[in-house]
Order: structure tokens, then sequence, then C-alpha cells
């Protein structure tokens, strides 16, 4: 059989087997295993288990949880409220300062939390009602917290940047430094956005009193008095506290990548509880049990990955489309969008650490071929999958705002991410044009390539 | 579909209609709850150990050449032992783009398909576990580095944990086969 | 299904004559036994992990699920004690001495020991290591006291540690980045992985492997019993001899790789310098009272071993 054939009943016994709804890790195994089974070697299945445990006994990897845990505890205390409210109450006059701050609540969320959905749940809770209130459309609303969300992945840390980094056998700490650059970059864009979008609403508003005297959030005044303002500052310092200490941990080198996880965990937990008086078992049980559960669920996912391209390897197929896709000769560029555009439709589907773990074996190649710096592609990659969080048909924060904020129509979500979405692919063709959006920080910090 | 990262406080699965499964499932969660805890505390010690490491190292230069070692142990551990509470909770996402286009009828089939097949490659999984488990065990095998700790101890909690979601799972399909069908 | 026999290995992929020599040296010995077995054999070349985990080559080759592989044979230290041997500080101290290895009693030993593992060894690699250090270079054993080093494996731990190091475990990608910040001040591994790691750039010193070295590495090319004994009689001997023909090409491509090292590291401005018989001794010294002892004191296969090969010195 060639391996053209093999591969393609392989991804057709994926899309079927995903599409039934089976869990993703155990859909990735049953696949592999059925393969193994059919077409290689008997004692293949006898290595099953050794190479699972060999995936994810790294302590990369296992870092995973650590992350998770620094921003459930977060996000699960008062903590992520207060930095919003912060925040709201020092930029509440700038006009649309409202979005902004949301847009900023999320930044600074995202850089302490490592997975998008969280970051969203943590910040929208809070912003979404609160826009509201102030005027803002509802699907204005969820678009700025499902797209600020989406920076919890390219923003340090950032579990799929930690898959990135094992995948492709860079240095993690100077890839989450390379995510900083674009993150900024699209918090300017979001916010530029959110700026233009508020004051067109509030024209309209402005317009419709005018017209037939219909009020509107928009066009009330809210003021914050000198003290209240000073009184807000305090809440910001632990975030403050906690994003140095890391960095400093990080990149001063006092701790490898795997002890500062464990670091700000720990650092996470000593700041609720000193400022929140979070600390009792009862407090911490359910900052703990969310943090287990997303962790369990996505190392095995990690795991299964393994089985998964392995077959893909040992059958040839990852290496017959490596080489597929190099004996196209395409231009370099056309090459990326190509890839891109197929990480695009993944993101339809899957979410990024899917997409990650099964892409990775066969794109990787081509694009070390093609003279691309990994570093850069893993940064571009993260802002397309960025895309595939909040583009439908299934994106995980729609499905997030649809839990904070269930009576927003579907319908008004999807049309407020969109703008979004666009605004990302704007930063993906900026970082084209100027790869040193992103490789310039780890390039001053950590010396050129 | 589920996004791994519950908003609302957790929601425990349905109460099964037959009280002998009701009485099994209960037990089987207890088990399960306890387990969670003790993952718990063992996440919060893996913490611990690698700030200790960075901090003996720079504050009393005694440098550790155990924390990673450790910590993967009990990040395996905890990744398996509570496999089988996020699969109570059906936590383990999957795409459910289908489910809204099917009739409730094959619906039903197509979920029971789901569990009958995940049950029976958790179940290959296992046995497999158990095996590598008891080579690592006969031979004595350690990791390749200086800490060199036994392998049989992340072998055995992966085939426990995988066990136990396999009884987890086959409690899922008991539960949806005794469930009484006229009830809504 | 492919009948080709499937070569994994670690190292950067490349072509039969550029690249990472342990990569040159599967292609060139699959290109060969083609040529030979005149397309009876046909072979496929994993770089790079592409197949599987790195520590899990060795027990899959044990079980038949991987044909061959080319892999530091002491990374299987945690299953197989005995192979330890191949990454002992100070006991092998020259090319000479390493490759003689294979005739010597001690090659014997640890070839039936391997048989009886179900690997069969078929090329014979030995390679030189030296230190990258981004303070001053590792010399002498005091140099080493109060640095961050990383020594990669149990043995060379040991003897840092008895020279007053802080050993510091992390992953090999991890490298550059704890040298550039100084997580880690110095980092020994082989003279490839020197170049291949790009140490260089966060590196003031170096100390080589040209000459005498205290770290010498057994990375043999295996295949698994249960596949060579599926082989036809005359497969199997033009596999066995093509493999001792690499063995050249390895020794030379290794020591080109020494000097390659050290000029790589001075042209970036780094001070280069190699070791003594006299410093070697020293190392060698540490070593027998703190990882041969250790080591022999695992099994009596493991004390045995190095009874023999301590007759090689
Ligand atoms: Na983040
Ligand atoms: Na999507």
């Amino acid at each position: 059989m060639s391996e053209l054939t093999m591969g393609l009943m392989y991804g057709a016994a994926t899309l079927v087997v995903m599409f039934s709804g089976m869990p993703i890790a155990f859909a990735l195994g049953v696949v592999a295993v059925s393969f193994m089974y059919f077409f290689m070697p008997s004692s293949s299945l006898d290595t099953v288990t050794q190479n699972v445990y060999e995936e994810m006994a790294s302590i990369t990897l296992l870092s995973i949880p650590l992350f998770i845990l620094k921003g459930a505890a977060i996000g699960k205390s008062p903590a992520g409220k207060d930095l919003y409210s912060a925040i709201h109450t020092w930029m509440h006059k700038v006009p649309g300062g409202l979005g902004i701050a949301n847009v900023f609540a999320c930044a600074l969320f995202a850089a302490m939390a490592g997975s998008s959905p969280a970051t969203c749940s943590a910040i929208g809770s809070a912003g979404i009602p609160e826009m509201r209130r102030r005027g803002y459309s509802p699907g204005f609303a969820a678009g700025i917290i499902a797209a600020g969300g989406t920076l919890g992945i390219l923003l340090p840390p950032s579990i799929t940047m930690i898959l990135y980094a094992v995948a492709a056998e860079q240095s993690l700490g100077r890839l989450f430094l390379a995510g900083i650059g674009p993150g900024v970059l699209l918090v300017g864009l979001f916010s530029g956005y959110a700026v233009y979008r508020a004051r067109k609403e509030y024209r309209m508003a402005h317009a419709a009193f005018l017209n037939d005297g219909t009020t509107s959030a928009y066009l009330e005044v809210e003021h914050f008095t000198l003290a209240q303002k000073v009184e807000m500052l305090p809440r910001v310092l632990p975030f403050i506290v906690l994003l140095l200490g890391v960095m400093i941990a990080l990149y001063g080198g006092y701790a490898t990548p795997s002890e500062t996880a464990g670091l700000g965990a720990l650092l996470a937990l000593v700041l609720i509880a000193i400022v929140y008086g979070i600390w009792k078992p009862r407090d911490l049980t359910p900052i703990l049990s969310s943090t287990i559960k997303e962790s369990s669920m996505l190392l095995l996912i990690i795991g299964m990955s393994l089985l998964y391209s392995y077959v893909m390897s040992y059958l040839h197929i990852s290496q017959s489309a490596a080489q597929w896709v190099v004996a196209m000769a395409l231009s370099k560029w056309v090459l990326l969008a190509v890839i891109l555009l197929m990480v695009v439709v993944f993101g339809f589907f899957l979410p990024p650490v899917s997409i990650i773990l099964m892409t990775a074996p066969i794109i990787l190649p081509p694009l070390k071929a093609a003279g691309f710096d990994l570093i850069w592609f893993g940064v571009v990659m993260t802002v397309v999958m960025e895309m595939g969080l909040i583009h439908p048909p299934v994106g995980l924060n729609i499905f997030v705002i649809k839990n904070i904020a269930p009576d927003i129509p579907l319908k008004d979500v999807i049309w407020g991410v969109m703008p979004f979405v666009g605004l990302m692919f704007v930063a993906v063709i900026l970082l084209c044009i100027f790869p040193g959006i992103a490789t310039s920080l780890p390039e001053m910090l950590m010396g050129a390539k | 579909m589920s996004h791994g990262f519950d908003i609302g406080p957790a929601k425990g699965p349905a109460v099964p209609d037959n009280p002998v499964v009701a009485k099994l499932s209960r037990a089987l969660d207890a088990f399960n709850h306890g387990l969670l805890m003790f993952s718990m505390a063992a996440l919060i010690l893996t913490a611990l150990v690698l700030t200790y490491s960075v901090v003996s190292r720079y504050f009393f230069k005694l440098p550790t050449d155990w924390q990673d070692e450790a910590s993967v142990f009990m990040l395996v551990g905890v990744t398996f032992f509570c496999c089988a509470y996020v699969q109570s909770l059906r936590g383990h996402i999957g795409i459910e783009a289908l489910a809204p286009l099917l009739s409730p009828r094959v619906n039903a089939a197509r979920m029971m398909f789901v569990d009958v097949l995940s049950l029976l490659f958790c179940l290959f999984f296992s046995w497999k576990s158990w095996t590598l488990f008891h080579e690592a065990f006969v031979e004595g095998q350690t990791t390749s580095s200086t800490f060199a700790p036994p392998l049989w101890i992340p072998y055995g909690m992966m085939a426990f944990g995988m066990s136990l979601l396999v009884l987890q799972i086959a409690m899922q399909v008991l539960v949806r086969v005794t469930n009484d069908r006229s009830a809504p | 299904q492919s009948a080709a026999i499937k070569i994994s290995h670690q190292f950067p992929g490349g072509t039969a004559t550029e690249g990472d020599f342990r990569d040159r040296l599967c292609r060139q010995f699959a290109a060969e036994v083609e040529k030979r077995t005149k397309g009876g054999l046909k072979f496929e070349i994993y770089p790079g992990s592409s197949l599987m985990k790195t520590n899990a080559q060795f027990s899959s080759m044990r079980k038949g699920a991987l044909d061959m592989s080319l892999v530091p044979l002491s990374y299987a230290g945690g299953e197989m004690p005995e192979v330890n041997i191949g990454l002992m500080p100070g006991l092998v101290t020259s090319y000479e001495q390493g490759y003689g290895w294979k005739n010597a009693e001690v090659g014997r030993e640890l070839n039936r020991l391997l048989l009886e593992k179900g690997i069969v060894v078929v090329s014979w690699i030995w390679q030189a290591g030296g230190v990258a250090s981004r303070t001053i270079p590792i010399v002498e054993p005091e140099d080493a006291k109060g640095l961050k080093i990383r020594g990669g494996s149990r043995e060379m731990d040991l003897i840092l540690k008895a020279a007053g190091a802080a050993v510091v475990s992390l992953p090999s990608n991890e490298i550059y980045a704890a040298m550039q910040t100084g997580a880690m001040d110095a980092a020994l591994t082989s003279s490839t992985s020197l170049i291949s790691f790009r140490l260089e750039e966060v590196s003031k010193s170096l100390t080589t492997g040209r000459g005498k070295a205290y770290w010498f590495m057994f990375e043999p090319l295996m295949m698994s019993k249960a596949v060579f004994d599926k082989l036809t009689k005359e497969q199997q001997a033009i596999i066995m001899a093509v493999g001792g023909e690499m063995e050249a090409l390895a020794r030379k491509s290794a020591q080109m790789d020494d000097s390659l090292v050290a000029a790589v590291y001075q042209k970036a401005g780094a001070k280069v310098v190699d070791l003594s018989d006299a410093t070697v001794k020293k190392w060698q010294a540490i070593a027998r009272t703190t990882a041969w002892k250790d080591y022999a004191e695992r099994n009596a296969n493991c004390a045995n071993l190095l009874k023999l090969a301590e007759k090689t010195l």
C-alpha cells in the first residue's frame, strides 16, 4: 500500500473517530493502536505504554499543571476582579477607556495564566456585565473579552508554547520572550479598535437621544474621586510582584523554566493567602480541583498524541507529507501561507494543544528547510491559533463567553469577535513584514540566535 | 463541548436510576474524591519542591538533583490518579460539533459507541501498563539519572489510574444500559 | 506497510555527505548494505527522534519494535545498569583505547550481555567530549568548585560533585538558555553536541577532548536481535561487515569534530584549553573512588566489566 493511501486512510479514520465525539485523548489512542494492530509488527503494541510515559515524563511538559495552577489561583479568587476594577478606575475617562481597560486586564492576566479560556473567564465575568451596564453593545463586549482572552497563549507563560518548544526543540525561555512583542502589538490593535467602536456606538447613542430622547448608559458620566483611584492601586500590586518575581527568577538566571513554574504557582498561592485570606483547604479546593481537571485532560491528550504521531512516523506518513510539501518547491512565503491555512482549518475544530501535537511532525521539517526561524514561526503559529480560539464553529473562547453571559445570542457573539479575527490577521501580516516584532526582544535579552 | 475550565461549581454526575448501580457509582465517586484530595496535596508539594530547589541552590549553595524527577513522578501520579475523576465529570474534551445535528436516538447510539470504544482502548492501555509495571519491577529498572528512582513507581501509578478509568467508563456504560429509558 | 529496516537516532538529520556525522554514518551504512544486498535490504532513517523518544529506543529494540538505533548506550542505564560503562569518566582516555574494546575481553563481555538482552552491536563508535563554560575553563578538578555544572549522566555528576561542583539537571534544549541567563555555568557533552548546541555564543572558555580526555562516550549502532535473527546468514554477514567498516568513518569524524569545536570556540573568542595527561589522571583518580566504585557495586556483571575495562588502561 502506498504511503499516500495509508495517509489518507489515517486521516479519514481520525476524522471519523474525532467527530464521533470521542474524547480527543482516547480518539488519538484508538486510531493509533488500530493502525499499529493492522499495519505494524505486533511488537509495537508492547511498547505503547512506555512510549506514552516517555512522552509525558518531561519536566518541561509537566510544568503545565503548575502554570495552570498559577492562573487558577488568580482567576478563581477575587484577584482577577480587583485587577479589572483597578484598571477601570484609572482608565474610564479615556474615550472607549472601559474597552481598553478590559483589553489591558486580559493582557495582564494572560501574562500570569497559561491558557486562553482561563483568561477569558477570569476577566469576562466582571468585564462583560460592566461593559454592558455602561451601554456597550453585547456583541462588542463579548468580542473584547473573547479576543483579549486569546492573549493567554501568546503572552508568557503559555501552554501551547511549551508544547511547541518541545516539538521544535527550541528554547522555551526564548520563545516566551518572543511572544511579548506581538502580544503588545495585539493589545494596541485591540485597544485602537475598542476606542473606534466605542466612539461610534457613543455617537449613535447620542444621535438617538437627540432624535427621540432614547437614553443610553453611554451618555451617563461616571466619576471616581482621586481617593477612590488611589485606594485601588494596592490591588494591582500583587500582580506586579508575581509578574516581576517570575520574570526575574527566569531571566535573571535563578531558576530553570520548570522551576519557575513551581515558583510562580507557589507565589500566586501565597499572594492570595496574604491579600485575600484564601488558604484554608476549603477555599483552595475549587482552585486545585479545576487545575487538576484541566491538567489531567491536557496531559492525557499530550501523552496519547505521541502514539498518534509515532504511528504517523512509522508508516512514513509524516515524512512523505513533509517531502511532498518540499517537493512542491513552493516559494518560501507560499509555503508559509499554505501551512498557516492548514493551521486555520485545524483551528475550526481542534484546540491549540491538539493542533500543535498533530501538525508539528509534518510542518516543522519543511519550514526548517525553507529557512524560517522556528522561534518566529512559533509566535506566528500561536497568533493564528488564537484566531481559531474565537472563530466558529468550535471556538473555545466563544463557549466560555456563552457560559459567562448566556443571554447574549450566539449570532451577536460571532459578529462581535469577527473584527478581532481581522485584527489578528493584520498582526500576522505585520509579523511577516517586520519579524523583529517577535525576535528583537529575545535577541536583545538573550543574544543573537 | 467542554472547554476544560469550569466556570460554575463542578456538577457531579447525575444519579443513576437503578439503585444498585447508584450505590456502586457513589462508591466509585467517593474513591475518586479521595484520590483528588491526595492529588491536590501532591500538586502543592510539587510547587514547594521546585521552589525549594531554587532557594537551596541560591541561598544555601546546596544544589538538588532530585527535584525534576520527584516532580515528574508526582505530576504523572496526579494526571493518572485523576483521569477517572475527570471522566466522571465528562471532562475529557471531544468534538461535539455533530451532536446538535443528530436525532436523540442517533445521539444515544453515538454516545454508547463512544463509551464502549473508549472503554476498550483504556482496557488495552491498562493491561499494557501493568505488563510494563511488572517488567520494571522484576528487572529493577530505574531512570538513568543520578537520583535513579525505580520506574515501577510511575508505571504503577499509570497502570492504577488507567484501571480506575476503565472502571469509571464501565460504570458510565452500565448507567446508560440500566437507566430508565422512558424517563426524560 | 514497509519492509524497510528502520534506523532511529536523536541527532540532527542531514545527507550522506553533510551534517552530523552520526546521521551521515547511518545513511552511508544504509546505502552500502542496500548496495551489497542488491536491494534485498532497504532502510529508512529517522533522525532527530522523529520516530520515537530517545529513551524509548533501547527498550523498543529489545522488544523488536524498533530495528536499529544509534544511541549513547548509557542512556539505557536505568534499564540495564551494566551499560553505564559506556560513559564512565576516565575509564577510556583515548580513541585508541576505546576502539580497542571491540576485540578485547571487555568488549566481548559487553557484547555477550547485550546479546542476552536482545541487542546486537553493529558498529563500535566512541566519541570524546569537553566542557563549555561561561566563566573560567574547567580543567583541573579544583576549577569546578562552586560552579553550577550539568554533567548529563549519573557518573559524570558523581565526579563533579566530588570535585565540589553544584550539579544541575535540566533538559538539553534548555542548556543554551540556562548558560545565557547564568542558571548554569558549564556543561559537559560531546564535541559534536558542543557545536550543534551553539554554546560558543554564550561561553567564555572551552576544555576540549582533543588528544587526551576523561569524557568518552560509547554510542554504537545497534540492531534488535529479534530482527537480526530473521535475516539470512548472508545478510547478517553484510550488516556486520559494513558496520565494522563504518567505524573508521566514525573515528575520523569524531576526531575532526574534536578539532572543529576548538576552532569554532576560538573564533567566537572563547579561551580554548586542552587536557594534559596529568590532569586526566587527576579526574580519573576522583572517578575511581566515586563513579567507578558506585558502578562496581551495582552487581557482579558491572564489577566484572569494570575489571576487564581497567585492563585496557
Ligand atoms: Na499566558
Ligand atoms: Na475555532
